[in-house]
């Protein structure tokens, strides 16, 4: 009996004692490597020759300039978010709603650009639609730079961050409830007045979700904007220009907290609409499953409209791939595996290196993650909803600023960290911890209270209840979450362009300058491998996408 | 709960003749889920499909509700063809077995989705809605959403919703089963009253025989997609069509035996090396299966001119006791109210059984299938 109170008063009063170790450490963890890069951004971006001073903000806000890039930011995010939205809207519609053949390799094709790069969009689109392109040059005979500039960019960025709103929008359409919109029906509304007063009302959230995600990729992206901006700058790209090209700090600090502004409101307007629409989950279980449309001209129009976007992502990566096994893509097409050669002995070093600190992060990402959710969720720590907000905020704050916040703050005593690879991996973790502590909330959840409950009246302490009896039941879970935050740590160019050093370099970057020096095919090649080496690692765990997959067919 | 001011404008009759749906699955089978499916409901009734788990209950009320396409068929309302009407133009009141209430509106805007539909009047609306949430109790729920009530709740406001648009057919898909058994038999003793004072013509879906039994004026028995019997409660319970349906609604012995002859209305049937006189008005074969439930059996002093054997268990249930008894190689079930223990008998005691005469049902004997 007593220690059955035990249980009791540790969930009220958190005494879980061999936990509790670990909290302040987390804390402390997420001061340095959350709160403290960005107040020392802010710090530099309003210090000019050591003393605080607000000039440089003054000067950038009264640069026509600058604004330019600003609404050329905010139009280009706009942009991607609205038509990006509909084709994902389309796309799943199409996929859960119309009897089509071939669902399996629509969606495979759909969801290949989120385990890719976004880098190799741009590279396969240069390839194809460049000034020497394949298709712009070779097959239409045109020299045209159409695709440097604003509809290059949102080309790129559509292919690139599309199929993530349409993962979101799938998820939603397989949970809407046939039978709500069968007895507005019933009632007497017509097929149009069933969409206007009952589905689109319930797909009103996840459609502003999907924007909003789509916008915050566009405002995040770099690698894009660098390789297809021409003559249409956006913020992330000024940002790089201003350290990279200017080596000036206070003029990139400034432009960083700039931009964090609107991506911090997506975030709070992300929150709160999340928070208001939580209704579209709950409700009784589906009771029927929607009929398929069989209506001909329909199935043609999905079948066209799928098939369309498929070809159009699967030319990107036949395109790199061809890149990749020729001598010199858009001039001469001799097979060669010169490429991937030349890749595995000059860059072996750079892939190895990225793997390995991507497989670090995602551990220790996990880990922190599920540690973080089981005091969020199960203890009254003092202090924990602000911590759960310091884990979250680096969802909000796009990469290039975790980046350059990281490469600044770390410089210099009391922290040096440049140049180590221990500035990477936590990069990593930070951008990866909020989806580290979604799994470990999930997971957390998924299990009946009763069980730690159980374990603990039967007088183990919480530590061991945790690792003795959760941990297994929550594996999979992790394991989702590992996978996931995996794959966003090799294929970010964003958050690392800028802490890579000589010693510690990886592929993203590498691509990048592959690219600049006009190296396609090695550029090409270690695409592929990535792309490769992503694909084995979510396959020998089946869960996330093995399971996606599954239900497409 | 009963008081209430809705009235449909006159109930319709039904007619479903011949209909036929198969399902077509991906994998290029189809399957058959109603086959020849025929039924006739007079105005104002309320008639139960009950069967089995994927007998085709609710495909049969979905196609009457235009959300399943038929293969083959014709569905009369009063005469007149509905069979290729869109759901939204037929007016049926269907109550999913998940209630399916729009999450995003309020119990008010729920019950008066389908007024707002036909762009009926602001006033009408409030009134109508008022008493059709009076009529189930929740008047004071309006401004609630549904994510806010009880299971209990959320089922009435299904119920008000598909009354206040006066439709010429409700139609109920197994909506009392998420509720819990208590809840359940008053719920269903509510809308049984409801439905009465309304005088709509309803079709109620249920795989449960009591609820069946409670509510109908007729129930429809089904089997694999077909009806196999129709009847009233008790014609179901004591005059099965077959053995299916007489094992349906409730325990029952079937026993072969043989015609042995007849004279006025009295037949001798020997059933368990013994003769017995069974009231028919006719006999369907001379080889018989005869069914009698377990409380018409009762338990005797064993004697030569009746069928004895011995109690092989007894299970008490509360209202009523149950009593397996080997009879030579056959088991016999007979049930006996367990209020005042004077005629118990136990265990491995040797009872004589006799049957209520009136109370057996022959069945034509179709051998063991
Ligand atoms: N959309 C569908 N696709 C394929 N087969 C279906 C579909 N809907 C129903 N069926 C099949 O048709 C048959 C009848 O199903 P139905 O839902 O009408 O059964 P039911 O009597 O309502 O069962 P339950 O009591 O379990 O609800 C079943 O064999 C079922 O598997
Ligand atoms: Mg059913």
């Amino acid at each position: 009996m007593a220690v059955a109170l035990e249980g009791v008063t540790e969930r009220r009063g958190g005494r879980g004692w061999t936990l509790v170790a670990f909290y302040p450490i987390l804390a402390l963890f997420l001061l340095v490597f959350v709160a403290y890069p960005m107040l020392d951004l802010f710090a530099r971006a309003i210090t000019v020759d050591g003393k605080p001073s607000f000039s440089v903000f003054a000067r950038l806000l009264t640069d026509k300039f600058i604004w330019q890039v600003l609404w050329n930011t905010l139009l280009l995010g706009c942009t991607v978010a609205a038509l990006g939205t509909i084709l994902a809207t389309i796309y799943a519609y199409a996929i859960t709603r119309v009897a089509i053949f071939g669902k399996g390799v629509w969606h495979f094709f759909a969801v290949l650009p989120t385990i890719s790069p976004p880098i190799l969009m741009a590279l396969g689109l240069i390839l194809l639609y460049g000034r020497r392109g394949l298709v712009t040059n070779g097959l239409l005979g045109i020299q045209s730079t159409a695709l440097y500039g604003f509809w290059g960019l949102v080309f790129a960025q559509l292919i690139s961050y599309f199929p993530f709103a349409y993962l979101m929008m799938l998820h939603l359409f397989r949970g809407l409830d046939a039978s709500i919109e069968e007895v507005a029906g019933t009632m007497g509304a017509n097929a149009w007045r069933v969409f206007t007063t009952v589905t689109l009302p319930l797909l009103v959230p996840g459609l502003a979700g999907s924007a909003l995600l789509m916008f915050g990729y566009s405002f995040a992206d770099l690698g894009n904007p660098l390789l297809l901006g021409g003559d249409f700058p956006v913020m992330s790209s000024q940002i790089y220009l201003a350290i990279i090209g200017m080596y000036d700090v206070p003029q990139g600090a400034a432009l960083s907290i700039i931009l964090l502004v609107p991506a911090v409101l997506m975030f709070v307007a992300h929150k709160h609409l999340s928070a208001r629409t939580a209704f579209a989950t709950v409700g009784a279980k589906a009771s029927s499953r929607h009929r398929m449309i069989r209506h001909r001209p329909a199935q043609i129009a999905a079948l066209v409209f799928v098939g369309g976007i498929t070809l159009l992502i699967f030319l990107q990566y036949a395109t790199v791939f061809a890149g990749a096994t020729t001598q010199l893509f858009g001039i001469n097409y001799t097979l060669t595996i010169k490429h991937f050669s030349d890749v595995l002995t000059k860059s072996r070093h750079v892939l190895v290196d990225t793997l390995m600190l991507g497989v670090i992060a995602s551990a220790v990402a996990v880990v922190v993650g599920l540690l973080l959710a089981y005091f969020v969720a199960r203890t009254r720590m003092p202090g924990r909803n602000a911590l759960d907000f310091l884990a979250n905020l680096p969802l909000a704050i796009p990469g290039t600023v975790i980046g350059l916040s990281f490469a600044l703050a770390f410089n210099h005593f009391p922290l040096m960290l440049t140049g180590t690879a221990a500035v990477i991996i936590v990069a990593f973790v930070v951008r990866s911890l909020p989806y580290g502590i979604r799994s470990g909330v999930a997971a957390l959840d998924q299990l009946h209270r009763s069980l730690d409950e159980a374990s603990t009246t039967m007088g183990s302490t919480s530590g061991q209840t945790l690792w003795r009896i959760l941990v297994p039941l929550v594996r999979p879970a992790l394991l989702a979450g590992m996978i996931f935050s995996f794959t966003r740590s090799v294929t970010t160019l964003s958050a690392v362009i800028f802490i890579v050093s000589p010693h510690w370099s990886l592929v993203t970057p590498t691509i990048l300058s592959q690219m600049d020096r006009g190296d396609v095919g090695q550029a090409a090649a270690l695409s592929v491998l990535v792309v490769l080496v992503v694909l084995l690692v979510i396959h020998g765990v089946p869960r996330l996408f093995g399971r996606d997959w599954r239900e497409a067919q | 709960m009963t008081k209430n001011t809705i009235k449909t404008a006159s109930a319709k009759a039904l007619t479903v003749l011949g209909l036929n749906k198969s399902f077509h699955l991906t994998t290029g089978r189809s399957v058959p889920a109603v086959r020849d499916f025929n039924l006739n409901l007079a105005p104002g009734e309320l008639v139960t499909l009950l069967g089995p788990s994927g007998c085709g209950k609710t495909t049969v009320l979905r196609a009457l509700a235009g959300l399943e396409e038929l293969d083959e068929g014709e569905i009369l309302l009063d005469g007149y063809s509905i069979a290729n009407l869109p759901p939204h133009r037929r007016r049926m009141g269907f109550v999913f077995q998940n209630y399916a209430l729009f999450p995003h509106m309020t119990v008010l805007e729920n019950v008066a989705y389908s007024l707002r539909i036909r762009r009926s009047p602001d006033a009408e609306v409030r009134a109508k809605v008022a008493s059709a949430l009076l009529a189930v109790g929740l008047e004071n729920l309006g401004p609630r959403l549904p994510g806010q009530l009880s299971g209990g709740q959320q089922q009435r406001v299904a119920v008000a919703r598909a009354l206040v648009m006066k439709p010429d057919l409700l139609l109920f898909d197994e909506p009392l089963s998420s509720l819990d058994t208590k809840l359940r038999v008053q719920v269903r003793a509510e809308l049984r009253r409801l439905q009465k004072s309304l005088g709509t013509t309803t079709l109620y879906v249920t795989h449960d025989q009591d609820e069946a039994m409670s509510l109908s004026d007729r129930i429809a028995v089904m089997r694999a997609g077909k009806v196999e019997q129709v009847g009233t409660p008790e014609e179901i319970y004591a005059r099965p069509a077959s053995l299916f349906v007489a094992e349906f609604v409730g325990k029952v012995n079937a026993l072969p035996g043989r015609v042995e002859g007849s004279s006025n209305g009295r037949s001798t049937v020997e059933i368990l090396g013994h003769r017995i006189q069974v009231p028919t008005d006719r006999i369907p074969a001379a080889q018989v299966l005869v069914l009698v439930r377990p409380e018409a059996v009762r338990l005797c002093p064993p004697s030569a001119d009746r069928p004895a054997g011995r109690v092989e268990e007894t299970e008490y249930l509360g209202d009523r006791i149950e009593y397996r008894i080997r009879v030579g190689t056959t088991l016999i079930v007979a049930a006996q109210s367990a209020l005042g223990g004077a005629s118990r008998v136990a265990e491995s005691d040797t009872v004589g059984l006799e049957f209520v005469e009136d109370a057996i049902h022959l069945l034509p004997f179709v051998g063991p299938a």
